[in-house]
């Protein structure tokens, strides 16, 4: 577990200097309002990308999660327009919802039923997704209820009471995968459904369980999302390669098996600022891509590097020998 | 056939019956285990003693028959039901998530009402270890672990589950003298508690030593129940062998002792097995036997570099460089893999690209594959090995079992140059009449003067092909058997009564 909190040192020390240097040169950064800015506009991406992390744990990706984030602001469009109230407007959040739970359901069935590598389970779902929203909206229309609006980016002083929550909600997360047994069976099965289906594990229902839970997160950043564009706009998600690197960056193991909640906040937060901090300093978005593909890499070998560097020496070494230990007479010939 | 004990039957198998596509694992074997017993399954690599176990946990359904557990019948196919009803299991390859601590295997392995508090996993799991006398960091990840010590934890996570019903698998494969003597208190144990035990191993000394009852599986079916104290090793041999003879085996011709050693072998050690010595002289068919998972595979694959080895090894007096496939294969020494889908064929590909994949580039000109030359080259081959196709166009996985490997075995032909041939289960998966074409391709090539190292589970197809025989036994060569003692019987007895550890000492 100590090589575990590397991610979220590091990510913690990237928001901080990158916030200081910032501030530093450009004092509007700090200003309250682009600090709530800042925030809320992390928000969609922080959602999914503690989502992702749920895939990522039992050895999954998901790649519907933009596309579902896109339909879920078009269904917004139809299910929360501005003239609802009360109890239509509820029930329009909840079809939103139910969305998301479909789609959740729908890629564990392909991927637990039919046994499909999630990979390519997802990306069809991506597809599916993606031709729906456009046959709902083929272009930006239909506005999203305002007081919704309201409500989601409500804030206490500048911070949004949702980008609190996020916060809570990672914490418990990482609490519940490193001090509960389902958290540990989650991380089984990450790493060896086999051994740990032969271990008692409902490897099928964990599995389950973290698609549909991928897919409720990226419900809910697709919200946000809303709240950001405010209209049924076809064409906004693009956040399921964005959350995977999040994840990973955030201590995910593509493997399986290793993450954590936190790790995934904090290096979506990072990425956030990375687009935030650009403008500020009249630089082109396009170095955000480039600085984000350096920085995986760079954190992936960092983190790899202690496994990289012991197989490495294993690797030199004489193998172990099989040892049957003390007392052991010789073989007959 | 046995005495109904006074003790309830625990485990009960009646008339069960499992066929895996046109084999017959299992025909009509029925097995009663009861509490307090530790009952023995002996049988051959492929007796159908893995397909029992297999049903007895639930993980496999039988065609016909059942299995009941405490008198309850069991679902088809229910892992988690059988371990509601109490079965406990100990895999022969075990339950472990390596990259998880001792602790946390454990933690998950116990069931719910059982579990301490998450915090306290370290104490309780170190305390509970302690009981059954086993010393590991907790802590560690089992990956950490030795093989042994691995095997010892895969039998207290049983234990864990406090089983009725007590499934181990083959568990002393990689221990000790002392360790198996370890293991056997701790089962005994289990017994004069009331807990049921069904012990699979093929070490007869060990079975003898330790069980109540033993029933022997030959081809699928129980060839009787018998106490212990009333069998022989002698007696269990005879009734595992004697398969029916189902295919012919090609002449040997007369071995010349003068000729050159071809595949030279000094204290090979690899991750399973070793040290190793062996010699395989040009125009030799050596044999390697063994139970399933005695390193034997492991020895095969690290000679062609496909696993990683430390030692020497040479070939035709030039030093092997084993570090990876390429130097094994520069050098002479072909593998035919048994996992044929995954590393011997490409499955969609032609027959014809299957066959000359290593030879591409003799046939090609300026770099460009000719297909002529591709074709002339293999028309011929396929008349002399017997390959049944449709075209040499079609996709390799269209073809059956024993064309498949003999596509593979056209590699070596084509090559010319080989000088060793490494083959793990050759006719694997094969029907009977391709069989005798493999082996007379094989018998072939050593007629040509390659040294060739055959491992198969099959004590017959053995002591038909070989002209030697070494016995592995926990990764080691145990036993060397010649030529003129080859036969079904030999074999078997060699590996079921395979020296090293338990005998002697735990009687």
């Amino acid at each position: 577990m100590r090589r575990g909190w590397l991610p979220l040192v590091l990510m913690g020390a990237l928001i901080v200097a990158l916030g200081a240097y910032t501030a530093a040169h450009q004092s509007a950064f700090l200003g309250k309002e682009n600090l709530n800015a800042l925030m809320l506009e992390a928000m969609p991406l922080v959602l999914v990308s503690i989502g992702q992390m749920s895939a990522l744990l039992v050895g999954g990706f998901d790649l519907s999660v933009g596309a579902l984030m896109t339909m879920c602001v078009v269904t917004a469009s139809f299910t929360m327009t501005p003239s609802m109230s009360g109890l239509a407007l509820f029930a329009g959040a909840l079809a939103v919802v139910g969305v998301g739970l479909a789609t959740g359901v729908f890629n564990a069935t392909l991927i637990q039923v039919l046994r499909l590598p999630s990979i390519i389970a997802t990306l069809g779902t991506l597809s599916i997704l993606t031709g729906l929203a456009l046959l709902l909206r083929s272009y930006p229309s239909g506005a999203i209820n305002p007081d919704v609006i309201t409500a989601l980016t409500a804030a206490v002083g500048f911070v949004p009471y949702a980008f609190i929550g996020a916060i809570v909600l990672a914490v418990l997360g990482d609490v519940w995968l490193y001090r509960s047994r389902r958290g540990l069976a989650v991380r089984a099965v990450g790493r060896d459904e086999t051994s740990a289906r032969r271990l008692g594990v409902a490897t099928r229902r964990t599995v389950l369980f973290a698609f549909v839970a991928c897919s409720l997160m990226a419900t809910l950043g697709g919200f946000y999302l809303a709240a950001e564009v405010q209209v049924g706009s076809p064409i906004i998600g693009s956040q399921a390669l964005e959350s995977i690197a999040a994840a990973v960056l955030g201590g995910a193991s593509l493997a399986g098996g290793k993450g954590s909640y936190v790790g995934a906040f904090l290096a979506a937060f990072f990425l956030t600022e990375i687009d935030n901090v650009l403008p500020l300093f009249q630089q082109p978005t396009e170095y955000a891509d480039m600085a984000i593909g350096l920085l995986i890499l760079l954190a992936l070998v960092l983190y790899q590097a202690p496994e990289l560097i012991s197989r490495y020496r294993a690797s030199r070494q004489r193998v172990e020998p099989l040892a049957p230990a003390q007392g052991e007479e010789a073989p007959a010939a | 056939m046995s005495t109904p004990g006074p003790a309830p039957a625990v485990l009960s198998a009646q008339g069960v019956s499992k066929a895996f596509g046109a084999v017959q694992a299992l025909r009509d074997v029925s097995l009663d285990c009861h509490a307090g017993e530790i009952h023995a399954l002996v049988g051959e690599n492929g007796s159908g003693k893995s397909t029992l176990l297999g049903i007895a946990s639930g993980f496999l359904a039988p065609d016909e028959g059942a299995v009941a557990i405490g008198g309850t019948r069991l679902r088809h196919g229910s892992p988690a039901e059988a371990r509601r009803l109490g079965v406990g299991i100990a895999y022969q390859d075990y339950s472990h998530v390596l990259d998880l601590s001792v602790a946390e295997n454990l933690f998950l392995a116990v069931p719910d009402d059982a579990r301490p508090e998450y915090g306290h996993m370290a104490g309780w799991a170190e305390e509970t270890l302690a009981a059954l006398d086993l010393h590991v960091a907790v802590t560690a990840p089992v990956a950490s672990l030795s093989l042994a010590e691995r095997q010892l934890l895969e039998v207290a996570k049983a234990l864990l589950t406090r089983p009725k019903v007590l499934l181990l698998d083959e568990p002393t494969t990689a221990l000790g003298p002392d360790a198996v003597t370890h293991l056997h208190a701790l089962v005994q144990e289990q017994a004069q508690a009331g807990v049921g035990v069904l012990y699979v191993s093929h070490r007869l000394p060990e079975v003898l030593a330790v069980a109540d009852r033993v029933t022997v599986l030959r081809d699928g079916v129980a060839r009787g129940t018998f106490e212990t104290a009333a069998v022989s090793e002698a007696d269990l041999v005879a009734l595992m062998i004697g398969r029916p003879l189902e295919v012919a085996f090609p002449e040997r011709p007369g071995q010349r002792a003068d000729a050159e050693v071809l595949l030279s072998v000094s204290s090979l050690r690899g991750e399973r097995f070793g040290p190793v010595d062996l010699a395989v002289r040009s125009g030799e068919i050596l044999g390697i036997a063994g139970a399933e998972g005695n390193g034997q595979v492991q020895f095969l694959r690290a000679l062609a570099g496909v696993e990683r080895s430390a030692g020497s090894a040479s070939c035709g007096g030039k030093a092997l460089d084993t570090r990876s496939p390429l130097g094994p294969l520069r050098a002479g020494v072909v593998l035919l893999s048994g996992d044929r889908r995954g590393e011997a064929l490409f499955p969609v590909l032609s027959v014809r690209a299957n066959a000359t994949v290593q030879v591409l580039r003799r046939l090609a000109r300026f770099g460009f594959v000719a297909r002529r030359r591709e074709r002339r080259a293999i028309d011929g081959l396929v008349g002399r090995l017997g390959v049944r196709m449709a075209s040499a166009e079609q996709p390799i996985q269209s073809l059956s079992g024993g064309n498949q490997q003999k596509v593979s075995l056209m590699r070596p032909f084509l090559r010319g140059d080989v000088k060793v041939i490494l083959a793990e289960e050759p006719t694997q998966g094969v029907d009977v009449g391709a069989r005798f074409d493999i082996y007379e391709a094989l018998r072939a090539k050593a007629d040509e003067g390659v040294a060739t190292i055959v491992k198969s589970s099959d004590p017959i197809e053995l002591a038909g092909i070989c002209d030697r025989v070494v016995v592995m036994s926990r990764g080691r060569i145990v036993e060397e058997i010649p030529r003129h003692e080859l036969g079904e019987r030999r074999i078997v007895e060699a590996i079921v009564g395979s020296r090293g550890a338990g005998e002697g000492r735990s009687r």
